[in-house]
């Protein structure tokens, strides 16, 4: 009889963990049937034609096997589409929203979850997640989970960019930079926060300087705000004067920075994709003696996503889609440097050798060197961190 | 052809203060009326009424008759009332010829008959080819003998001058003169003939003299 | 009785008659007509606009922009930059004006004018930046020159003062008042008066100033207020050329309105109202020194000055093209340059391939929607002007002199709560918002200046007042109305916030794909789309030049 019971209850147990799967095929089926036909509009940055050129491919395989189609619309700011997305809900727009599908990642992210403006759960059941490295933090967005509203798309991490022509040696640490910046009067800058870059380049700053590091993890305590963050505006502080028009003005954007870089009118510039320092050089953006380098004790990165509007009208079809963006052939398309060389968010050991092959391409001008990651601090530093900087340098 | 009449047509400004009237005429078919008066009489204030066009400065009340018709209720378009001004205003996008086309009536039916109806006029005028000219091309004294055509071939029922010669040199001034007063009496078109100069006035035409009225505040 | 002179032209009294009782139903349904016709365009703006600027109306709101660090700093900049702008162009189109007109330097310059005129102004700012910037054209020449191996410290754009944003607005500003100049110019009587005070002894300057710019001044009030708003809400190239730290007011309010909190949102409602109660607090304060001025020329005291006859004056019509054509050819190298790195003069190769990997779907998107916006516009544009009220003629151009960020705004929320956002008629109509009044603007003079005696002749020859417009009215304004026509297209096209926010994103246009790579790095692709959305309005003017040629071929009275 005890027999009989367990033998039962194995078969329940292997009987649900079979249905299951069974399930998730024939519902991932059925989102496919409907998507057939549906007009997705992907909002994404479109300020790179690499990155558009590869979004083009992709609408294109995904129109040819499921018959979806892809609109890109480009955007200049994630900023503007939540707004649009908040807009629509106020004017009680609940379907048939003018976005279907988003590229978003940190505060964006924060600011769609926290005021109800998502799709989902969807994204961990999506049939291409089980390629996902869930080592990377594609869990979790600037500490914020993503509890399967967006589905990861790349990997970024902060990564800087200078020419062996003019700087042999770069600094690797925040304290070196600034050894760098006084050897270098008005050849260093950052592009100017809000900017999402220059954002970045603040948290990497702090990250360093700040005593305890732990606390990035946490949200930001408004009280001990002053305090904690104090290094850095010290250290800005004596940054600023031997900075590139000392630091009265910055450059608008990392775009600028490369531009600077390749007049020589700055002696650095950072980007978030490793990969894009052999993009420029590629399109004799940069010279080609130009080369990437990371700092010794990590850079922060981090994953951008796609996401699905509460409202949106084809959240069949943009599903279909975000699903293709993280499969291996997509992902590996994505990750070779000659297309847009944004580093893949899979498992390369769930990969096939020739798909691997294409992770470890290098190219002049890419980052060839290791460098460890540090993890974004939570999405509320930012906010933070860019109204006190406006307080103190927005107005010189 | 009928007889226009105005009926104690009186003008007064938009502050009350009157300008002029009442005033009662009668023009008879083929008949050339004179008004006279010093500037600011009233004169144009008079013609525009006539031809229906608005005049915001000022307050008109009186009747316009053409025959039995009350004519100063109408449209511009339905009184049948040609009009000349100073300037001979031929429209300058179109053809001597387009410009009489223009104005005559549709009644004359197919290109042919049309063409006929215009050549045959321009040609009473001494305009023999004149159809295809561009009007800026034309000399003053054609342009202003092509603008009279112009009014005449509408086949107007009374008929509205302003100065209509004062912009001509002596010699031209004269021939034009006869040469539409010959039409006028030829079709037996009531007409009237607002002027400053009273060389103008037909022999034996009948001239009515406007005097500024004082203003009342004055 | 005090006698009045003749009016030369007595246009405005022979309006034809809407007293005639049978008449008025047929005048008024022509009127409600034109009204309808406005009211649709303009008026679902008001309740959209409310909306926008709902937030501003609250006490703590006005706190918070007061007390941000940037405001300070960021009213000034605005205020120099609008004002400094505005007077600027004015002065610079006066004085080439004085200097040339009339004579063949001014029909050189006004030869000139329709290439400037479609230059749009981000396509200008981009490459006034490509030459004056550090590294730009000007340095390269001189790093050649006095071998400099890196670009020179120089804060030649983004200057905290907006110096530079100042000057290439009153550049690109000039033209546009040249042109309103010389379509009143254009007018007969103007260079009869010419003559007349040459005659009197007065030399060219003195009958310029006494006595031509009395008269058009005022005439150009419109225009300049259009000017002056334009510059003061202006955000693409304050973003490219203005100061950073803080940016001027508009981009200040742009970046605020966009923002996903509440309270950022509602400063930004907060500035733009501001913006709109600098712009009445200017026009105020224009009007005073106009008044103040007009003292300055009663009592002639006679005077000749007899000026000197200068033989370079048609030369001299050129200084004032130079940025634009400079700006042109650094837009066209950099479209074919290779490789191109400080301090080369010249690119190391030249290559088509920016231009054979460019995409043309924007600028057939922006092709077909401004056609649509110009049709659209026309009828409304003329049935306003023949039947419209001149009294209420004001409020047509609110568009044109409100910040276009809350209306774009307001014109996104009207468009959502009709389910049209996101539709090709939601982005028609938010462009006619901009061009129906921008086409009145460039007709009004020629349309009011009509002797409107040839339509009382025509409607005395027995047709109605509808054919008396469509046979001989607008057909002798040909040239206008193809001029309108081509400013309207023109206005369409460069439209980016309506564009942006009632197309949701989804149509693509050569102003859109401008803005959006010139967050990218890529100056070759950034040129060439420049160039295109440069060439669609250029080809608009030409057209319009080249038809207005073709129709008055056999016509020497339209010339």
């Amino acid at each position: 009889m005890k027999k009989r019971l367990l033998a039962a209850a194995v078969l329940a147990i292997a009987g649900t963990a079979l249905t299951h799967t069974a399930i998730a095929d024939e519902k991932w089926d059925a989102i496919e049937a409907e998507a057939k036909g549906q007009t997705v509009y992907f909002n994404a940055w479109g300020g790179s034609e690499n990155i558009n050129g590869y979004i083009e491919w992709a609408s294109a395989e995904v129109k040819k096997r499921y018959d979806v189609n892809v609109e890109l619309v480009k955007i200049t700011d994630a900023g503007e589409v939540v707004k649009r997305i908040k807009t629509e809900k106020e004017a009680g727009r609940n379907t048939g929203g003018s976005v279907d599908m988003m590229w978003v990642n940190g505060e964006n992210f924060r600011a769609l979850k926290t005021n109800g403006l998502l799709f989902g759960p969807w994204a961990e059941s999506l049939p291409s997640w089980q390629y996902v490295d869930t080592k990377k933090p594609v869990r979790k967005d600037f500490s914020e989970t993503t509890d399967g509203l967006e589905a990861p798309w790349g990997t970024a991490q902060l990564t800087f960019i200078a020419d062996k022509n003019t700087v042999a040696e770069p600094p690797r640490s925040a304290m070196e930079l600034l050894e760098f910046a006084t050897d270098n009067p008005g050849r260093v800058s950052y592009p100017k926060p809000p900017n999402f870059h220059g954002t970045t380049f603040l948290k990497q700053l702090l990250s360093e300087l700040i005593e305890t590091p732990a606390l990035l993890a946490e949200p930001v305590d408004a009280d001990s705000f002053a305090e904690v963050s104090k290094p850095l505006w010290e250290y800005l502080d004596k940054l600023h004067p031997v900075a590139w028009r000392e630091g009265k003005a910055f450059p608008a954007n990392n775009a600028e920075m490369h531009q600077k870089l390749a007049d020589g009118e700055l002696k650095l510039s950072l980007t978030f994709n490793p990969n894009e320092g052999a993009n420029l050089v590629a399109k004799e953006q940069l010279p080609p003696s130009a080369y990437s380098f990371g700092f010794t004790k990590g850079t922060i990165g981090n994953v951008h996503f796609v996401a699905i509007p509460f409202n949106a009208k084809a959240k069949q079809g943009a599903q279909v889609f975000a699903n293709f963006l993280l499969s291996p052939e997509a992902q590996v398309r994505k990750a070779d440097i000659t297309i847009w060389g944004d580093p893949s968010v899979l498992d390369a050991e769930k990969l096939t050798k020739e798909q691997q092959a294409v992770f470890n391409k290098r190219a002049p001008g890419g980052l060839s060197e290791a460098v460890l990651t540090l993890s974004e601090p939570h999405a509320t530093w930012v906010e933070a961190l860019e109204a006190e900087w406006l307080k103190r340098y927005g107005s010189q | 052809m009928n007889t226009l009449s105005v009926k104690h047509l009186s003008i007064a400004r938009k502050d009350g203060s009157p300008l002029l009237g009442p005033l009662t005429f009668n023009i008879e078919p083929g008949e050339i009326m004179t008004l006279m008066g010093v500037s600011g009489a009233g004169k144009s204030t008079v013609l525009n009424w006539l031809i229906g066009a608005s005049q915001p400065m000022f307050e008109v009340n009186g009747e316009g008759w053409l025959g039995n018709t009350r004519i100063d209720t109408l449209a511009t378009e339905e009184r049948r009332i040609g009009i000349l001004f100073q300037e001979d205003l031929l429209f300058p996008h179109f053809s001597v010829g387009d410009n009489l086309a223009y104005a005559l009536p549709a009644a004359t039916k197919g290109k042919a008959a049309r063409r006929d109806a215009i050549e045959t006029v321009l040609n009473s005028a001494g305009l023999k080819d004149f159809y295809h000219r561009d009007p800026a091309t034309l000399s003053g004294g054609q342009r202003a003998r092509v603008s009279l055509l112009r009014a005449l071939i509408a086949e107007p029922q009374a008929l509205l001058m302003d100065e209509p010669f004062s912009k001509l040199d002596t010699t031209l001034r004269q021939q034009f003169r006869q040469f539409v007063y010959d039409r006028v009496q030829a079709r037996k078109i009531p007409t009237l003939l607002v002027t400053h100069d009273a060389e103008d006035i037909p022999a034996g035409g009948k001239v009515l003299e406007l005097h500024a009225a004082e203003p009342s505040h004055a | 009785m005090a006698e009045t002179l003749r009016q030369p032209v007595s246009s405005i009294a022979l309006t034809p008659a809407n007293k005639p009782k049978t008449e008025t139903s047929k005048i008024s349904v022509a009127r409600l007509l034109a009204i309808a016709g406005v009211c649709l365009t303009l008026l679902p703006i008001v309740p959209g606009l409310l909306w926008v600027l709902w937030p501003a109306f609250n006490m703590d709101v006005w706190h918070a922009l007061v007390t941000d660090g940037q405001f300070a700093r960021a009213l000034i900049s605005t205020l120099s930059s609008a004002i400094g702008s505005t007077l600027l162009s004015l002065m610079a189109a006066s004085l080439i004006a004085i200097w040339l007109y009339p004579g063949k330097g001014w029909a050189l310059a006004q030869r000139q004018l329709p290439i400037f005129l479609a230059f749009p102004h981000i396509a200008f700012a981009i490459g006034i930046a490509f030459l004056i910037a550090p590294s730009g054209w000007l340095a390269r020449g001189l790093a050649n020159l006095l071998e400099w191996s890196s670009p020179p410290q120089w804060v030649s754009i983004r200057d905290p003062y907006a110096i530079s944003l100042t000057i290439t607005m009153a550049i690109k500003e000039t033209w546009f008042l040249l042109w309103i100049m010389a379509t009143l110019l254009g007018e007969q009587a103007i260079s009869r008066q010419i003559t007349l005070a040459n005659s009197l002894g007065y030399s060219r300057r003195q009958v310029w100033i006494s006595a031509l710019l009395p008269q058009l001044l005022p005439r150009m009030g419109w225009p300049l207020v259009a000017v002056l708003a334009y510059s003061l809400s202006v955000v693409d190239m304050a973003v490219i050329l203005g100061p950073s730290t803080p940016p001027t007011l508009a981009v200040i309010s742009w970046q605020w309105l966009t923002d996903p909190d509440a309270m950022t949102q509602a400063k930004g409602s907060a500035a733009a109202l501001c913006l709109m109660i600098l712009l009445g607090l200017l026009i105020v304060l224009a009007r005073a020194l106009w008044w103040w001025i007009k003292r300055l020329y009663r009592d002639p005291t006679g005077i000749r000055k007899p000026g000197r006859i200068f033989k370079t004056r048609a030369v001299s019509g050129i200084p004032v093209f130079i940025p634009g054509w400079l700006a042109l050819a650094i837009l066209v190298l950099w479209s074919v340059a290779g490789g191109w790195f400080f301090p080369n003069l010249w690119p190391n190769s030249l290559s088509l391939k920016s231009w054979n990997s460019a995409d043309f779907g924007p600028m057939l998107t922006a092709l077909w929607i401004g056609m649509a916006t110009v049709m659209i516009s026309l009828p409304l544009t003329l049935a306003w002007l023949e039947w419209g009220s001149r009294k209420h003629h004001g409020w047509l151009y609110a568009p044109l002199i409100l910040p276009s960020l809350p209306i774009a705004a307001a014109q996104y929320h009207v468009l959502l709560h009709l389910n049209l956002d996101s539709t090709a008629i939601g982005v028609i109509w938010s462009h006619l918002t901009w061009t129906f009044p921008y086409m009145v603007l460039v007709l009004v003079g020629p349309y009011y200046n009509f002797d409107n005696r040839y339509l009382c002749t025509a409607q005395a020859l027995g047709h109605s007042h509808l054919n008396a417009c469509l046979r001989i009215k607008w057909p002798m304004l040909m040239k206008p109305i193809l001029a309108a026509m081509s400013v309207g297209f023109a206005v369409s096209v460069a439209q980016y916030l309506p564009t942006l926010f009632s197309g949701g994103g989804r149509f693509a246009t050569v102003t859109t794909e401008a803005v959006a790579l010139s967050a990218g790095s890529n100056r070759r692709v950034l040129a060439v789309q420049s160039i295109l959305q440069t060439a669609l309005p250029l080809c608009a003017f030409m057209l319009a030049i080249l038809l207005t040629a073709w129709y008055s071929r056999n016509r020497q009275g339209l010339k």
